[in-house]
């Protein structure tokens, strides 16, 4: 297995008498992308800026690369890079001049090529105040990247961003996954999360209430797989509870079943057509998806919730 | 060093790209000033006389006073500051050099009325160039400390531009630059006694012109002085408080 990167142990954070972060543990490991998701005020934020440094836990121990965040800032900055949620830069700088001024203050020549690599070489001329939502987003990801940290740490990073923008920000993440940087990423986007990340915590009221890849979380809820069958003599319609496979609707010529078993539904769907002396035109099975579960956890089901799983290896 | 000075260089270049700072650092105290040359300078002639002593007192506050703390502000309420953090960044070299660009504009719009003020409004030259300058530095000192500590301390802009205001308009009325403090009723001079701009008022005539004054000219460069160090001190004590709340 892996080593650790990031680990976060019991991990609290007051403010006055409310709890933000109530105990939450987990590891990531090196070259993963570990995505955080929940609702708003679910506590994600607090979690990453404890671990930028930027806020101080009321109780845990936090470790970025052999690092804690709250003492160590200065070794922490040349390991970490941070898209935070929402920033500025002076309206007035271009961002050559912010890739300059970020790389200065690490002691290293400008990287000019991340400008480019995120497409802002050509707008070098433009002020911060003219650049669009997205253009923004890709400079401060740039700038987070400037000091070649082994960790980065994404907050929300394409919220406001286009369909367009959003690949191009996904394609960015991909490729740094494929230059073995380890990315933590807060998200509301379970699409996002499910595309990208070897690994997810929920985190509803400061607690993680599933921890695991997207599959395995999505595997371990109640909602059940969704099967679309049409025949060419329509035999299954109208429709009704064949085996382990429940009647669900009718849509136009097709036929909606749900079931536990999939596999064994489908067998049983497809020897019936067979049997009918029928055939099939259309078959769809579809999983539930990780927004399903998503909100069947945020609908209430997560109180006596188990963690999914706690292994660090990602599927 | 080298981070610190491109650091200045980039600041700089972004001040001279704002118009509001333009506006309030070179813009409005230049056509102030150069109406205060042309027309309240001939009403009264000892305001001519000590023209290169008055306007910058006039550019500098403005300069320091109303223009540095809104950008300040800024920076805190749309997380500039945390950008620059997470960046490896410090707030407190964000604010110093801050200060260093201010310094240096405010500076040369203090040499351009110095240079000038003789050539088109014939006023005097300082019989002390060391004890102008010296005045000079300490002015841009407190000035720019109160514009930083008002930047720090103000929890939005209309704050900020409250808290500016409440010590520009008092130090353009009472402490002496528009007329002497002694034509002031003991009141509003008193009040006057509680500006910086009032002691660099007495020193710049005392100490630079050898003008006769109400307060010993070097001891109110002192206490000018003290109010600047007395403004840093709050606002170490103020970044300390920001860099926990980022």
């Amino acid at each position: 297995m892996s080593e650790s990167i990031i680990s976060v142990r019991g991990l609290i954070k007051r403010y006055g008498s409310f709890v933000a972060v109530n105990g939450v543990s987990f590891e990531v490991k090196k070259g993963e992308i570990f995505g955080l998701l929940g609702p708003n005020g679910a506590g994600k934020t607090t979690i990453l800026e404890c671990l930028e440094g930027i806020r101080q836990p009321s109780g845990g121990t936090l470790s970025i690369g052999g690092c804690n965040p709250q003492s160590n800032g200065g070794k922490l900055r040349q390991i970490l890079g941070v898209q935070l949620q929402s920033s500025s830069l002076p309206d007035g700088i271009r961002p050559r001049e912010a890739m300059t001024l970020v790389c200065a203050w690490h002691g290293m020549p400008p990287r000019f090529d991340l400008l480019s690599r995120f497409g802002l070489d050509y707008q070098s001329k433009k002020h911060y105040r003219e650049m669009s939502t997205g253009e923004k987003r890709r400079l401060h990801l740039a700038l987070a990247l400037a000091s070649n940290p082994a960790v980065v740490i994404l907050d929300e990073p394409t919220t406001g961003l286009d369909v367009q923008g959003r690949a191009e920000f996904h394609n960015a993440i991909r490729e740094l996954k494929a230059s073995r940087v380890t990315i933590l990423l807060a998200t509301h986007d379970m699409a996002e999360a499910e595309s990208l990340c070897d690994r997810i915590a929920i985190i509803i009221r400061g607690r993680i209430v599933a921890i695991g890849t997207p599959a395995q979380i999505t595997a371990t809820g109640q909602a059940e797989t969704r099967i679309t069958l049409r025949t060419k003599r329509n035999c299954l319609l109208p429709g009704r509870d064949i085996g382990s496979a429940r009647f669900l609707k009718q849509v136009e010529n097709y036929g909606i079943w749900l079931c536990r078993d999939a596999a064994a539904a489908v067998m049983e769907l497809l020897k019936e057509v067979q049997q009918s002396g029928d055939s099939v035109e259309d078959l769809r099975v579809e999983r539930p998806s990780l927004e399903e579960r998503f909100l069947e956890l945020i609908e209430g089901g997560y109180n006596n919730e188990c963690l999914v799983q706690t292994s660090l290896d990602p599927v | 060093m080298s981070a610190l000075f491109k650091h200045l260089w980039i600041q700089f270049k972004i001040d001279i790209r704002e118009r509001g700072t333009l506006m309030t650092y070179y813009l409005v105290p230049l056509v102030f000033y150069f109406v205060m040359g042309a027309v309240f300078s001939s009403i009264n002639p000892l305001a001519r006389q000590t023209l290169p002593a008055t306007m910058p007192i006039f550019a500098v506050t403005m300069g320091a006073v109303l223009g540095l703390p809104v950008p300040i502000v800024k920076m805190r309420e749309f997380g500039v500051l945390r950008a620059y953090h997470v960046c490896g960044i410090p707030e407190g070299a964000v604010l110093f050099i801050q200060s260093i660009s201010a310094f240096f504009h405010l500076l040369v719009v203090s040499i351009i009325i110095f240079v000038t003020a003789p050539v088109f409004f014939e006023a005097s030259y300082p019989k002390s160039f060391f004890a102008y300058f010296l005045s000079l530095l300490i002015l841009l000192f407190v000035s720019i400390a109160l514009g930083v500590l008002i930047g720090m301390v103000a929890r939005n802009q209309s704050i900020a531009l409250m808290l500016s205001q409440s010590i520009f308009l008092p130090t353009v009325l009472l402490s002496g630059i528009m007329f002497p403090t002694s034509m002031l009723p003991q009141p509003l001079r008193m009040l006057g006694r509680i500006l910086p701009a009032t002691y660099i008022m007495q020193s710049f005539s005392g100490l630079g012109f050898g003008l006769p004054t109400d307060i010993n000219a070097a001891f109110s460069l002192l206490i000018a002085a003290g109010i600047g160090v007395a403004a840093v001190i709050f606002i170490v004590i103020k970044l300390k408080a920001l860099e926990k709340s980022l």
